[in-house]
């Protein structure tokens, strides 16, 4: 049997030890051979074991330099990958959409709802569509300075000298000795070091957070913030924790769970901030001050105060809430204001020592990019500052306006009053069955709410109290807020007309919701 | 005409599977990816990163021979030095500074502003070509450190121990970095024995995770 195989097998063996003699020779026919022979006979030294190994890596080696490069990160992940019959497919379908879809029904009834005025605005001020007059408790006019006399003269004395316009960004020849005269009537007014100021209210807070804040920076904020502040942070790229709306126990667990982290992960020591307003722009609660400056004291946070509403409201000058409180501004790092709705000017300002306001110079974006202010809006805003120095006494009369308002709506039916009772924004908002005072209850029907809230407010002008609804983004915003009606007092009117103005919003109220139940 | 099949999807900004719902997981290795939130890619795409692409400069390529070269000359030239120690102390020397280089430190050590710490999480190797894998210098510096083994095998005769040491840093410091296979990911140890990272939250307080525009905020960004 083992002959017959191997007689079988003899060809085939003498073929291959043949064709192998054949093969080594040609081998060593080829020029430079016999150095690679002797190569490989030396690398082998006899150990068969490392000669394998070596040919695995060797073979690895190869195979990555043979594979073709691969996608970046950044590109096609996200991508479709269509056929070609698809492209072509979607390319025929194609037709143009505009721009801008058509305007829903709701939406189209929202946008013709705000009303116009004619003339002036002011505290009475005389709708262009009716011509009526109504009691305007809308339009931000805390101090009654809209309409001013003196203002006025003042504004049309700088409007001859300088002109209207400013011609450029601040940093480059736009600003004027009017500007720097209301940076220091600011700091003088607040009592900090200097001031810097932005020509527009809204995006004053959204320049000046990511001017300080950066990548790897932790940012702690309440979480019923405006916009303005959540596109701040959101700008800034840093590292953000929410804590309960206006809840100085949770800011402090807060705090303190922020710093275990830290320590957990032996991270290095970076810069933290606290961001919160002084009263909240969405439903007028007031932050505790003394306990939360004591807070960043003991955990050594830098303190962002946003008091675009409580500066020129709220104290016995106006000078916000460091001055109600009792609390040197020098403890607040970035004092952001708002000339717009404090002042009834324009822009907005951010107070603070030296070095803060000086890096904004450079670093504060709205600042470098923007046109400076005209200067007859700088002017008036100092010429409030100083109305507001020489008669404390508007105040009391907004005071005593919001306590007026607030007795007439607190006893109306079907809605709840949110906010601080000394908040000069009054919000309110429907009452459900569970009595909630939280703005924040996802239990309603945002929709519905809001169309009847529109209702009232349509109702209140046609009897001549022009209301308004605080409006949100809805979907952009990081927390849904209930619909609500904003009520703006004023220290303009006298509190017989804003009692009959409340009156008046009461009635309405009754009405509607009595129609609807 | 019949619509064609494929539609379009919405548009939704992709969240990384790490951020998201932080479940307690007790094991002691995890593996974790990071640098892939959609800002960093956008922040990355601003400006080029100079502190990655001198490695595709031919003069980089060339560096590497010669600082071998120099390094082997000099080691040689101390008293009392064999050639297996020799090539054993050039091979470690070689393969441990371009670990320190390539795959331990991460970041930019410069010019911050531009890119915002964008590449605050990477290594140098995952920077190199904004993260394409097999390109000409990710391969020149993958065959480098095996070139320079197998001249090492080749002309000394290791014994077994050292002929050890050498095959496992060279894989251990060389080839497993380098793999595309563990591009942007972390080993991480013991990682979640703690409660979890999210900020207390009173009871009374609304879920947000509900709301699907909010699936890729910031809010619920953490650490590393």
């Amino acid at each position: 049997m083992d002959s017959s195989t191997s007689v079988a097998l003899e060809p085939l063996l003498s073929f291959l030890a043949f064709s192998l003699s054949k093969l080594e020779s040609g081998f060593y026919r080829i020029p430079g051979s016999a150095v690679v022979a002797r190569y490989v006979k030396s690398s082998h030294q006899n150990d068969p074991g490392r000669t394998i190994l070596e040919l695995i890596l060797v073979i690895f080696a190869i195979r990555t330099l043979l594979q073709s490069r691969t996608r970046t990160d950044r590109s096609g992940k996200h991508f479709i990958k269509f056929s070609e019959k698809e492209i072509d497919e979607l390319v025929d379908e194609w037709a143009p959409e505009p721009l801008v879809q058509p305007l829903s029904e709701w939406e189209q009834k929202d946008l013709s709802s705000v009303p116009v005025i004619a003339g002036p605005n002011g505290p009475k001020p005389k709708l262009l569509a009716t011509g009526k007059v109504v009691t305007n408790l809308a339009s931000f006019n805390f101090a009654g300075l809209a309409g001013n006399e003196k203002v006025k003269e003042r504004a049309l004395e700088t409007l001859q000298k300088y002109g209207l316009g400013s011609c450029g960004p601040p940093g480059f020849y736009g600003t004027i000795d009017v500007h720097l005269d209301l940076e220091r009537d600011i700091a003088e007014f607040l009592g900090t070091e200097a001031s810097i100021l932005y020509s527009q209210g809204f995006s004053t807070i959204s320049s000046v957070i990511p001017a300080f804040c950066k990548r790897g920076d932790i940012i702690v904020a309440d979480r019923s913030v405006n916009f303005a502040i959540q596109k701040g942070i959101l700008i800034s790229r840093s590292t953000v924790r929410w804590y309960d709306h206006n809840d100085l126990k949770s800011l402090e667990d807060t705090l303190i769970s922020v710093e275990k982290e830290r320590k957990k992960r032996k991270g290095p020591l970076t810069r933290r901030f606290i961001i919160t307003e002084g009263i909240f722009e969405r439903d007028g609660e007031m932050v505790d001050l003394p306990k939360l400056v004591e807070l960043k004291l003991k955990y050594k946070y830098r303190l962002i105060l946003d008091e675009s509403v409580s500066f020129g409201t709220m104290g016995r000058t106006g000078r916000g809430l460091t001055e109600l409180y009792n609390v040197p501004a020098s403890q607040i790092d970035m004092l952001v204001g708002s000339v717009a709705n404090g002042l009834c000017s324009a822009g907005g300002f951010c107070a603070g020592s030296a070095i803060v306001v000086d890096h904004q110079r450079i670093n504060g974006t709205s600042f470098v990019f923007s046109a400076s202010m005209p200067a007859l809006l700088a002017t008036s805003g100092s010429e409030a500052i100083t109305f507001l120095r020489n008669n404390p006494s508007v105040l009391l009369n907004l005071q005593d306006n919001i306590r007026a308002i607030r007795a007439v709506l607190e006893k109306t039916e079907g809605i709840t009053l949110l906010g601080h009772r000394a908040s000069p924004i009054i919000h309110f908002c429907l009452r459900t069955q569970q009595q909630s005072l939280s703005v924040t209850q996802p239990t309603y029907d945002y929709e519905a709410e809001e169309r009847i809230l529109q209702d009232i407010v349509d109702d209140a002008i046609a009897n001549g109290v022009l209301l308004t609804r605080a409006k949100h983004l809805h979907g952009q915003e990081m927390v849904e807020s209930r619909p609500t009606i904003r009520i703006a007092a004023t220290a303009a009117l006298t509190r017989k007309e804003v009692e009959k103005a409340a009156g008046v919003v009461k009635a309405s109220v009754t009405r509607i919701l009595s129609k609807r139940r | 005409m019949s619509r064609p099949s494929s539609k379009l999807p919405h548009l939704i900004v992709p969240v990384p599977a790490d951020i998201k719902g932080r479940r307690r997981s007790g094991s002691i290795v995890k593996v974790e990816e990071v640098g892939g939130r959609t800002e960093e890619l956008l922040d990355r795409s601003a400006y080029l990163n100079i502190n990655a692409n001198w490695v595709n400069a031919k003069g980089a390529w060339l560096i590497h021979v010669v600082l071998v070269f120099m390094g082997k000359i000099i080691i040689d030239t101390i008293p009392g030095m064999t050639q297996q120690i020799s090539w054993t102390l050039v091979n470690l020397i070689y393969l441990n500074l371009s670990y320190l280089m390539f795959h331990w430190v991460t970041g930019i050590p410069f010019d911050n502003e531009l890119h915002g710490g964008a590449y605050d999480d990477l290594t140098l190797w995952e920077q190199i070509d904004d993260g394409a894998q097999y390109t000409p210098s990710k391969k020149w510096l993958f065959t480098a450190p095996i070139l320079l083994f197998l001249a090492s095998t080749h002309y000394t005769n290791y014994n077994p121990w050292l002929f050890a040491i050498n095959l496992t840093a060279l894989i251990v410091l060389a080839i497993i970095p380098k793999l595309p296979q563990l591009h942007r990911q972390r080993v991480r140890f013991l990682t979640g024995d703690a409660s979890g990272f999210s900020t207390p939250v009173t009871p009374s307080f609304p879920k947000m995770d509900q709301n699907p525009l909010h699936a890729a905020n910031p809010a619920d960004a953490h650490f590393g």
